[in-house]
């Protein structure tokens, strides 16, 4: 076990390191310059070199990739003279538009979009995979032909056009409820988990379609197992061959999609962000593309990938746990 | 000026635009309302009594309550040196004061008069090269301490600082005498003086500003946040950005870069000392998450929360219907922004003034407007100045109908058989629309069109190249202050043309306009100035046709039922804050 986790991570690292160096060579392959952008109006050509100096963008890409990867691990002083600063580790640079240190750009995203994730996560798997479970065990009721349908319209739908008709229907239209704002938990639980509702609906609702589809799918083939049948003619109450044998097995595809899930999810919910008007880890990443600000694009693109590694690495732990015969190693 | 989205520089409207919605041709929601319906009456005023504080009241406005702005992007910037975008700068307003500033009452006059100086700047020997600010007593900043002339120094000595240069950059080169202001004199930082060039400090509420040429304009540049006061102690250089040192009406309470920000009275503001701010509200709040078609949403349902909020974005075309029902029209401002947007004819590579004439006969402008949006998106321009321009004049020396006129292009054109042309666009969904559109009409008149997509992030660095290969292409462009003397150089001065970074799009250049740009930039006379720009304005067009203009460019802006006295300025485009007030 321990082997695997370290192995796991070595891999993880490597993984990293490369995706920093291509996004690092992806962004000066573009042919337009930051500060030819950030200059705008009435620049002359000196006031850009100006301004790639000061971003420190003139300098030869792999002296700035060794700049930035000494500053996430030791931290590294920005700026000359009297505009001296020192950035600690992990520094991941300044933003080029704002002159907000990135670490504080994502203290204040990350937990918006790690609150929508995680409550929204926790909708779709309770919905999706109670709604699955139970119409597997009723499989040709009413309630499993309903359960099957509701998920086919959710699975057909797109987080644009649902969320906008929750947002006209219930916020701007009745006013029934606040329009979605972000609380700190630590300050308000209650307005946290008001704000956010409307998001963890919509993306709770559309993606429990997947999972109640999957679950039930999965339930029904560990449902005609040989060692379903064997618990049963065992005499085992149904309750015991359901949730401890036939669950667990039916379970297993599942948490790896759910992991996969949630970790992309975490690299920042692009569109429900928008709609909703949360300013996460999604929204200042593309907005940080349009401005070409490198520092932030690095450092999200970065904090991504470790949540879908992370992600990976746990999915495979978790596999163990739940099903006694992977072992890892 | 700088829209919105300082992103791409003068392109930044274009993004803004786009970002707004698709190019569907709608005309739903426009008013018949003609852009040139508004008079400008924009004047230098020494006059005691405007220059007296407090602010004239506003007619029913009543004291208290939280004014709110709902806007699509964070600033960048609110550092006096750096603010360069209008929108920063109308909330700078609230926290800072420059040495002078506009007085608007919405029904378009518009007054230059003393803010933080007792008047807008005096030409000591009336030469435009001398010009004093005394600084008006008792003017306080947030922690009760005086404003003193040396800190005005001290702020326009920072924003020589190649590290703070985001900012408008007219004072600074009007002082160095070139527009590489910060060659020598590099701010206050890393050992250099406190005082830059041309800049004496006589008294505590003096400052006078010595130029080698004539700037009558100074008044106006005068208003820009350069001249925001600074104590030197209270400089913290790059993060200043993020706790301005107030010297207005209102203080930071909270802000949260990208997400919200909550001003709050600054008790030691005294309304005496103020002729431009009634200061209504108890406190502003900005709510910077939204997007525009959630703000244009949210403020036509006007729930209880949102009703003292305004926009500072456009309404996008989707929801325009939805502003045109009784209830929400009337809490809707619209009128020309400072913006008009001209196709460049690169006279470098047409050089036949009869080709260019025909192009501005050739082009279909209803056909390209109503590729963005008709007309609640702009109206059909025929000048090269705003409508906001003071002394802005309407002529068309073309007289053709707004779709063209065929004919006149083949008399014009005769038996010469125009070269094929390249129009370049900058690529987005509404660029190229309307590129598409200038097309057709100019195929249709005979003209060989090849269209070129360029990066939008790139667009205005490629076809501010002296030797771009391209023959047409769309720029837009606003003043900086209500003056011909922000449009009519940059974009015609042939003398300032250098091989990169031009604004000159047509790279025109003739020596009898840029005899005439010095002539008029030298009389010290306001209103002499604005007929010599228009006349100019006329000339350039009749004479040369270096450019065709497409459309002025309008706003659309919502704002909440209760939210009082709110108007476009026309020194800034976007509905102002300092005069606006909570309804009871």
């Amino acid at each position: 076990m321990v082997r695997f986790v370290i192995r796991r991570l070595l891999l993880a690292v490597t993984t990293l390191f490369a995706i920093s160096v291509i996004t690092f060579l992806l962004f000066f392959a573009v042919p337009s310059s930051p500060a030819q952008v950030m200059c705008g109006k009435n620049c002359s050509p000196e006031q850009v070199t100006a301004t790639e100096h000061r971003l420190g963008i003139d300098r030869p890409i792999v002296e700035q990739y060794g700049t930035f990867i000494k500053g996430v691990f030791v931290g590294r002083t920005i700026g000359s003279g009297d505009f001296v600063r020192q950035c600690p580790a992990p520094c991941l640079g300044y933003s080029f538009r704002t002159d907000e240190p990135v670490t504080e750009i994502l203290k204040r995203t990350v937990p918006v979009t790690v609150s929508i994730v995680i409550g929204a996560a926790v909708m779709w798997l309770v919905i999706g995979v109670s709604l699955g479970m139970t119409s597997a065990l009723r499989r040709g009721t009413l309630f499993d032909r309903v359960a099957i349908g509701v998920s086919l319209v959710g699975a057909s739908l797109q987080v644009y056009f649902f969320g906008l008709v929750l947002l006209l229907a219930l916020v701007y239209s009745t006013g029934w409820l606040p329009a979605p704002s972000y609380t700190p938990f630590t300050e308000n639980p209650g307005k946290w988990a008001l704000g956010l509702l409307l998001p963890w609906i919509t993306l709770g609702f559309l993606n429990s379609a997947l999972y109640a589809r999957l679950s039930r799918a999965q339930m029904l083939e560990t449902l005609s197992e040989d060692f379903v049948r064997t618990a049963r003619a065992k005499g085992l109450p149904k309750r015991t061959v359901y949730l401890r044998h036939a669950l667990r097995a039916a379970i297993t595809p599942l948490v790896t999609i759910a992991g996969l899930d949630i970790g992309a999810s975490l690299g920042g919910t692009v569109i429900t962000e928008s709609i909703f008007g949360l300013q996460g880890l999604g929204r200042v990443s593309v907005q940080a593309v349009n401005d070409l600000n490198l520092p932030i694009v690095l450092a999200t693109v970065l904090l991504s990938a470790v949540f879908i590694v992370a992600a990976n690495i746990i999915v495979d732990v978790l596999y163990a746990v739940v099903d006694p015969r992977v072992r890892l190693g | 000026m700088r829209l919105k989205i300082g992103a791409v520089g003068v392109g930044a409207l274009s993004v803004a635009l786009i970002a707004s919605g698709c190019s569907k041709t709608t005309n739903d929601g426009g008013s018949d309302e003609k852009a040139d319906s508004k008079v400008q009456a924009g004047a230098i005023s020494y006059d005691a009594a405007d220059n007296k504080g407090p602010a004239p009241a506003v007619d029913g406005a009543t004291k208290g309550g939280t004014f709110g702005v709902f806007l699509p992007d964070g600033f960048e910037h609110l550092d006096p040196a750096r603010n360069y975008v209008n929108t920063q700068q109308l909330a700078a307003l609230l926290m800072g004061r420059s040495l002078a500033g506009y007085r608007e009452d919405g029904k378009g006059n518009l007054k230059v008069i003393g803010d933080l100086a007792t008047d807008p700047g005096t030409d000591v020997n009336k030469d435009c090269k001398t010009w004093q600010f005394k600084i008006r007593e008792g003017v306080k900043y947030e922690d009760g301490s005086a404003v003193t002339a040396a800190d005005v120094a001290y702020g326009v000595a920072r924003s020589f600082s190649g590290d703070l240069s985001e900012g408008p950059h007219y004072i600074q080169s009007w002082l160095a005498d070139s527009d590489d202001y910060n060659k020598t004199y590099k701010g206050p930082y890393n050992g250099g003086g406190d005082l830059p060039p041309g800049v004496t400090v006589p008294d505590a509420q003096t400052i006078v500003f010595t130029f080698a040429k004539p700037h009558c304009d100074m008044p106006y540049a005068a208003t820009l946040a350069t001249t925001t006061p600074i104590p030197k102690a209270k400089d913290t250089k790059t993060e200043y950005d993020r706790h301005p040192f107030s010297s207005g009406p209102y203080k930071i309470k909270s802000y949260q870069i990208g997400n919200s920000m909550v001003l709050e009275r600054n008790t030691n503001w005294d309304p005496n000392t103020d002729p431009l701010r009634t200061a209504y509200p108890d406190g502003y709040n900005f709510t910077f998450t939204l997007q525009a078609d959630q703000i244009a949403e949210r403020l036509v349902a006007d729930a209880p929360a949102d009703q003292a909020y305004m926009a500072w974005a456009n309404v996008p075309p989707a929801q325009l219907p939805k502003t045109t029902t009784a209830g929400v029209k009337e809490r809707v401002s619209q009128g020309p922004s400072q913006f008009v947007w001209y196709y460049g004819i690169n006279t470098q590579r047409i050089k036949d003034v009869n080709v260019r004439r025909a192009l501005n006969y050739a082009l279909d402008k209803d056909a390209v407007l109503k590729s963005i949006g008709g007309t609640a998106a702009g109206d059909i321009a025929t000048t090269l100045l705003s409508p906001t321009v003071a002394g802005y004049q309407k002529y068309d020396v073309f007289n053709a109908p707004a779709t063209g006129d065929v004919a006149k292009v083949k008399e014009l054109l005769g038996t010469t058989t125009p070269p094929p042309l390249v129009l370049a666009y900058a690529n987005t969904p509404r660029r190229a629309a309307q590129a598409e559109a200038a097309r057709k009409s100019f195929e249709a008149a005979g003209f060989k069109i090849t269209t070129k997509s360029i990066d939008p992030t790139n667009y205005y660095t490629e076809i501010g190249r002296k030797d771009n290969p391209y023959d047409l292409y769309l720029a837009g462009w606003g003043s900086d202050w209500p003056d011909a003397g922000t449009v009519i150089p940059p974009l015609f001065d042939g003398r300032k043309i250098t091989p990169t970074g031009n604004n000159n799009w047509s790279y025109f250049n003739d020596d009898t306009v840029n005899a005439e740009i010095d002539r008029i930039q030298g009389l010290p006379d306001a209103a002499a100035r604005q007929a010599g720009w228009a006349a100019l304005d006329q000339k350039i067009m009749k004479d040369f046709a270096p450019v065709i203009p497409v459309n002025y460019d309008k706003d659309y802006m919502l704002h909440g039922s209760k939210a009082g006295n709110v108007f476009l300025s026309d020194a800034y485009g976007y509905p102002g804050l300092t005069n606006v007030f909570v309804k009871q």
